[in-house]
């Protein structure tokens, strides 16, 4: 296989493929995703060093939600969090507990101290003071648009609070009750929230990166089962025919005799529930999701390796192996396959695509991903979002898989071009 | 020719036979009886309900009877603790015969579905197919006359300017899911673009039937269907009219002074119809499915909605007949792909 | 200029699709009919009902249509809304029956109840009878509908609404019941076919008009039974003629009718016409201080139905039915949590200037809602009624914070109080505060509690499985539940699955803690504490499977128990009980905000029961 793969370096494809720019460039995006996501995923081996774990996804980075690119909320949005934010502190004094429960991205009340009397005057008095400015504010019906009250004789009232003022400083009594933050920690904190919220507030841009290595992990996960299984299946019933070759003609012509979403809801149906919907393990999470979709994938690549394989069986080197006395399987290991390596790639970024898209429209219905963030569950979430004229969430998860896809594509289109420049279809 | 259709046909027997046995078989493994209890059930009605289903039967002949889940049948033999039992009164053979009579509820011999009780299969199934129709049929029409023309220009002036416009808009297409399409498309699409227009152009959901209330409600769902699908067709047509141009007889023409959009549209395209037929013949069946996404959305009462929502209402009735017809479909297509496929070029020897 | 064959074809071809495209466009903004009839449109949040037969009714989506078309005895006053109810007799009126009933107590423990129907009732005109007109409605038709839950063909499922009520109903019941086969009876023989005219000793005819049910004890419940649609009164008639297609083909009483069966439209609207021959009956004159000010009784006196017909769209998307609303599409609609903020400042739970300038109503009606995260008692390791496994409960409890659930996914409108009973029942505690309350968030607490159990930092405890449905926003308040309760060191396994799989999961006590809803059906506190009987256990409503002889003993003393201060009492007794066994965590009530257009009128929306459409009227502003 390893000669395989030197002679594959050295071909006239992968020139070609090198000298496309736009491929070159859609591969570099694709490595780019690929590392994002590797380095995402470090973090179920080392959570809390590197990568972004499922807890840190779900954690909210602000009680309410906000709009990303710091575009300001609205202020009864920020009146609203600064009275969450107030509770939660004062409950947490009242109980005598610890402060480390209240996080809000990097946010949190510093630790240690905070068991000491003064730090617990400080948040008392802040705690007084945002309550009070509170009260301030209930005057008002809507302070989104503020009217100022009247006086009985119709003028304004020149006593009257200063809204925007009175929000500010509500804010700021607020902002101190949290350890200030670094330099460095608050250009993080402010990419935590630099594409908004959602309704639990929790980070889009977190889940959105998150989500590529959900769905890197089921393209991969997918794409190379289908594409091995169906080589492998392939082949062999090309190369051995007989009943071998029936056999494996029957289950794919049964398979694809059924609407593909049908057997995908299907399976899935059957599988769920049971063993597989882990939190703690989420590799073993997505397994339905993996089962339902390559049992419907692995029939692309067989088909099309099988019909390489029924050219091949007839060249000479074949031949020549055969009569040489070489046992079949050897033979189909060593000689054919290695030469459907080519249309192995172009089948598994084909694959990965489909992969990809199927999992948003399975989890947009609700069948696939069930814990955790994913392109489609996101789009999913920011239905009702969309009505009321928020397009954080979506727009989010529709760019990031978009590019993605994109690059792929092009990079499949590239390598078809390479490899296979007579294929059609 | 007639042989070849009657190996097809008996082959593929087995292929349909085991198709509704997974199918049936995946749907056995969850107890779908606890969906449709009430509020204060009670063990009896649990079972009650279990008859009424018809799952108190066996599900093959050959099966073994749990003592806290009993049949209620005798076996006709019994080797251990394997029971043989009559093959017509278990749930695959049953059903199996049903669709030999192509019997899906009648008047006097109902086949009720479960979630709607008063209703027969069949004629769920038939009230369903036409809002489906209406969307596939223009969706397909549209989806080839948009890619066959894009192919071909993008062909016959490959690697221009245009050609490459063209084919980056198409990827743009395929490369947004169509989840955002649907969910933008009912925004601005319909509530957005009625606001300016003053009157409602297309409704962001629902449906009437009537040929008249076509744009209002199945407009919408067509165009995102083309903007999607477009994308692949296109590029398939792309790669077939790229293959027809290095042929000898376009170099002919060309060398005969003939002028270029004869050559296009006259010479290319009548001879890359056949691969173009061919697929437009596999998709075939997939205008009965329709998009189940897309009628979900939008309320459409066609066959895609009626699907999902007897498969998240464990609707065992309507699941199956749906498979059992389409699946009868997909295959008969299938052969019947193959045989125009060998009738219209000479080339190609049915195996 | 050479001519292209090909490019004239193709021309005229696309002369002629666009020329059919602008006569469909020109054709399809014809309004739809101009009959100068009143009409509303109102949406349901469901794919509808399942079935217009009320024996085979269950859900609220079923009772919503059900009711319009078919008539119970006793209905619920439409405009008085006391701030709390004990007995039936506070909010009920007679519908179908001449004058309430009169109860009277026997000296064997039995109860009499005496009923006097109206004499002007019809049943709609309906091809099943003679002549297509409807027949008087009679005493046999009382007995017949009651006869009907007790048919197995129904598969029993309302039966328990009159189960160990009715003098002889059971025994007629089980009388025509299937024997299961058992060890002493391999093959029981199959049971006769169900005979409606075999007597029932309850049930005695005086007259075609009065008749007398008699209870075998004084079961409060039947007061409010006889309001609920299950109870219906259909006829025999309809019921022979059409058989299992009557789900669709309904022959009421009631002020509205299907007048085809093609008005229907699974899953997308349903058409219901002014039932012609409905009897007089008005519109109420009695009202409530806060229903009279809100001008509620202008139509008093007028004849009902007032609108003419109402169209019931059905809408299973949220995003859809808002959308339409806000297009006028629908007069009313029940505002979804994540549009509350469209149309509500949220903090003072009031309309935006931008609503109320347009003359927007708006309504908040509370729900007889109990939501609760359950658990199973017969769990070997959180179930029990042992200190150990009681600590992990109550620790849980004190660390889920439902003031947070309140406001990220209910904008703060739900009321979040203790117990399994909601306010305004009897035995709702004091500001929603009993005495012995295990509700969070109470970090320190809960810590402590969990370090007694054993578990130190929920260490050696294994994860807890935990199954909640996949609705709406379910799984993001699955997952806020889930970082509430790693705080203090217990890992849940969520299981999103859909609703039946739920149930399935809690019928089978699979479910170690679930989270879980009950409406009650009815407002008497009763019915929320039937949760915990013990013979209600699974595949019953004790989700819980709770078993206290203690308890069983006070509630089969409360079923029979005149409402007053001595059953409230023991009604908190029961309460208390249940909260420090802690076989939930809980409870929230949902308040449902409704929204209509100016032009929809006598607007006055309740969940406790729905018939109330026939209340309804439009002014000219409305669409026609």
């Amino acid at each position: 296989m390893i000669a395989a793969f030197k002679r594959l370096k050295a071909s006239r494809g992968v020139g070609k493929f090198c000298r496309n720019r736009l491929a070159v460039a859609a591969l570099g995006i694709i490595v780019l995703y690929a590392l994002v996501g590797g380095w995402v995923a470090l973090g179920d081996l080392l959570p809390g060093r590197a990568g972004i774990t499922y807890a840190q996804v779900e954690q909210p980075v602000w009680p309410t939600p906000i709009n990303g690119f710091g575009i300001p909320a609205t202020n009864e949005r920020r009146v609203e969090a600064a009275r969450i934010i107030t509770r939660e502190v004062k409950r947490a004094v009242n109980n005598g507990e610890g402060f480390t429960d209240i996080r809000y991205g990097l946010l949190h009340i510093l630790p240690g101290t905070a068991d000491s009397d003064t730090e617990l005057d400080r948040l008392s008095t802040l705690i007084e003071e945002s309550e009070d400015l509170y009260d301030q504010l209930s005057e008002f019906d809507d302070l989104n648009s503020p009217e100022p009250p009247m006086l009985d004789d119709g003028a304004p009232d020149p006593d009257s609070i200063d809204v925007p003022s009175t929000i500010a400083r509500l804010e700021g009594a607020v902002r101190q009750m949290f350890a200030p933050l670094s330099g460095w920690q608050s250009l993080k904190q402010s990419l935590l929230h630099s594409l908004g919220t959602d309704r639990q507030g929790r980070s889009n841009f977190l889940r959105v990166i998150f989500s590529i290595k959900v769905a890197l992990q089921v393209g991969i996960v997918v794409a190379i089962i289908s594409v091995l299984v169906g080589t492998f299946l392939g082949a062999a019933a090309a190369y051995f025919g007989g009943w071998v070759d029936h056999a494996v003609v029957w289950l794919y012509s049964t398979l694809s005799s059924m609407p593909e979403l049908i057997l995908l809801a299907v399976l899935v149906y059957a599988f769920s529930g049971s063993v597989f919907d882990k939190v703690s393990n989420p590799w073993l999470a997505l397994v339905p999701v993996y089962a339902a979709m390559c049992m419907e994938f692995w029939i692309g690549p067989c088909r099309v390796i099988r019909g390489e394989t029924l050219k091949l069986k007839e060249l000479e080197y074949v031949q020549a192996a055969t009569a040489i006395g070489f046992g079949r399987f050897y033979i189909l290991l060593k000689h054919v396959i290695p030469n459907t390596v080519h249309l192995m790639f172009i089948n598994f970024s084909l694959l990965f695509i489909a992969a990809i898209k199927f999992e948003v429209v399975l989890s947009f219905l609700g069948l696939g991903v069930k814990v955790g963030p994913s392109w489609g569950r996101m789009i999913q979430e920011s239905t009702q979002e969309v009505i009321n004229g928020i397009f954080w969430q979506i727009g989010a998860a529709t760019v990031f898989m978009f590019v993605l896809v994109l690059a792929f594509n092009i990079v499949s289109d590239a390598l078809q071009d390479a490899f296979d420049p007579k294929h059609v279809g | 020719m007639w042989s070849y259709v009657a190996r097809r046909l008996l082959y593929s027997i087995p292929v349909y036979l085991g198709i509704i046995l997974i199918m049936m078989g995946a749907l056995r493994l969850r107890d779908p009886v606890s969906a449709y209890l009430g509020k204060n059930a009670t063990a009896e009605t649990a079972l009650l309900k279990k008859a009424s289903m018809g799952l108190d039967r066996p599900f093959l002949p050959i099966g073994i009877e749990d003592p806290a889940e009993p049949f209620g049948i005798e076996p006709i033999v019994e080797v251990g603790r394997v029971g043989f039992y009559p093959p017509l009164r278990t749930q695959y053979v049953e059903f199996l015969w049903r669709i030999l009579r192509f019997d899906f509820g009648t008047a006097e011999r109902p086949y009720r579905s479960w979630q709607f009780e008063s209703d027969n299969v069949g004629a769920k199934l038939a009230d369903a197919v036409w809002p489906t129709l209406k969307i596939t049929i223009p969706a397909l029409v549209l989806t080839a006359t948009i890619a066959i023309l894009v192919g071909l220009l993008s062909a016959a002036y490959r690697g221009s300017v245009l050609d490459k416009t063209l084919m980056v808009l198409v990827v743009l297409g395929m490369s947004i899911s169509v989840v955002v399409f649907i969910v933008l498309g009912q925004v601005f699409g319909s509530s957005w673009l009625n606001g300016k227009l003053g009157f409602e152009l297309f409704a962001s959901n629902g449906y009437e039937p009537g040929i008249q209330n076509w744009v209002k409600y199945c407009a919408l769902p067509v165009i995102i269907g083309v903007v999607v699908g477009m994308g692949y067709d296109a590029r398939f047509y792309r790669a077939v009219m790229v293959e027809e141009t290095s042929r000898d007889y376009i170099t002919t023409a060309v060398a005969k002074g003939a002028p270029r959009h004869k050559i296009i549209f006259v010479h290319m395209l009548k001879n890359a119809m056949i691969p173009v037929i061919t697929r437009i013949m596999i998709t075939i069946p997939f205008l009965i499915t329709g998009s189940i996404v897309m009628e979900y959305q939008f309320r459409i009462p066609g066959m895609g909605k009626l699907l999902i929502d007897a498969i998240v209402n464990k609707d065992f009735p309507i699941i199956q007949t749906f498979t059992a017809v389409l699946a009868g479909l997909f295959i008969l297509t299938n052969i019947l792909t193959d045989v125009l496929y060998a009738l219209v070029d000479p080339r190609v020897r049915l195996a | 200029m050479m001519r292209r064959p090909r490019s004239s074809t193709t021309c005229s071809l696309l002369a002629g699709a666009v020329g059919l495209l602008v006569a469909m466009l020109a054709l399809s903004p014809v309004a739809a009919q101009s009959t100068g009839e009143k009409f509303a449109r109102l949406p349901i949040r469901s794919d509808g009902p399942k079935s217009l037969d009320p024996a085979k009714g269950s859900t609220s989506y079923d009772n919503q249509v059900v009711c319009q078309i078919y008539e119970t005895l006793l209905q619920y006053k439409y405009l008085v809304r006391p701030d709390s109810v004990t007995s039936y007799e506070d909010v009920s009126e007679p519908l179908l029956l001449a004058e309430m009933p009169k109860v009277s107590d026997e000296a064997d423990g039995k109860q009499v109840w005496k009923f006097k129907l109206r004499d002007d009732v019809f049943f709609h005109d309906d091809a099943c009878f003679p002549g297509g007109k409807g027949r008087k409605l009679a005493t046999d038709d009382v007995f017949y509908s009651w006869k009907r839950l007790a048919d197995p063909k129904y598969e029993y499922e309302n039966y328990w609404l009159l189960q160990d009520t009715i003098l002889g109903l059971d025994e007629f019941k089980e009388k025509f019941a299937t024997r299961q086969p058992s060890k002493s009876e391999p093959n029981p023989p199959p049971p006769p076919p169900f005979d409606y005219a075999a007597p029932v000793e309850g049930f005695r005819k005086v007259s075609d008009t009065e008749f007398e049910v008699i209870l075998k004890k004084s079961v409060v419940r039947f007061g409010w039974v006889i309001s609920m649609f299950q109870t219906s009164i259909v006829a025999r008639e309809a019921v022979e003629k059409y058989g299992d297609t009557l789900g669709k083909h309904p022959v009421g009483t009631g002020p509205f009718i299907l007048k085809n069966e093609s008005d229907w439209k699974p899953g997308q609207n349903m058409i219901l016409h002014r039932n012609p021959n409905y009897r007089t009956e008005l519109y109420p004159s009695e009202a409530t201080p806060k229903e009279q000010e809100q001008g509620l009784l202008a139509s008093a006196g007028q004849k009902l139905p007032l609108l003419d017909r109402i169209e019931l769209t059905f809408y299973t998307p949220d995003p859809v039915m808002w959308q339409d609303f806000q297009d006028r599409k629908i007069a009313l609609v029940q505002v979804p949590a994540e549009y509350f903020e469209k149309a509500f400042v949220k903090r003072t739970k009031r309309l935006t200037k931008e609503y109320s300038d347009n003359g927007i109503q708006a309504e908040a009606v509370p729900l007889l809602d109990f939501i609760f995260r359950g658990f199973n008692m017969e769990d070997p390791i959180l179930g029990g009624y042992d200190e150990k496994r009681t600590k992990i409960r109550q620790a849980i409890s004190l660390a889920v914070d439902l003031d947070e659930h309140n406001d990220t996914f209910y904008n703060g409108i739900n009321v979040v109080y203790d117990g399994p009973i909601p306010p305004p029942l009897d035995g709702f505690p004091k500001n929603g505060k009993a005495p012995n309350s295990f509700r969070g968030p109470n970090l320190r607490k809960a810590r402590e509690l969990l370090a007694e159990a054993g578990y130190p930092e929920g260490r050696g405890l294994p994860e807890i499985e935990y199954y909640t449905s996949k609705g709406s926003n379910q799984a993001e308040q699955t997952q806020a539940e889930i970082r509430q309760l790693a705080r203090i060191g217990i890992r849940l396994n969520p299981k999103m699955v859909d609703f039946s799989e739920l149930i399935e999961a809690i019928n089978q006590k699979k479910a170690q803690m679930f989270g879980f809803a009950w409406g009650s059906d009815y407002p008497d506190p009763e019915n929320n504490l039937a949760l915990f009987y013990s013979r209600n256990k699974a595949p019953g409503a004790n989700h819980y499977n709770y078993d206290r002889p203690e308890f069983d003993k006070l509630y089969e003393q409360i079923i029979v128990m005149k409402p007053g201060p001595e059953r409230t009492r023991i009604i908190e007794q029961m309460r208390d009980m249940v909260i420090a066994d802690v076989p939930f965590v809980g409870s929230m009530a949902r308040t449902r905000f409704y929204l209509a257009h100016p032009f929809l009128k006598n607007f006055k929306p309740s969940e406790d029961f729905y018939n109330w459409f026939k209340y309804l009227d439009v002014d000219a502003s409305a669409p026609r």
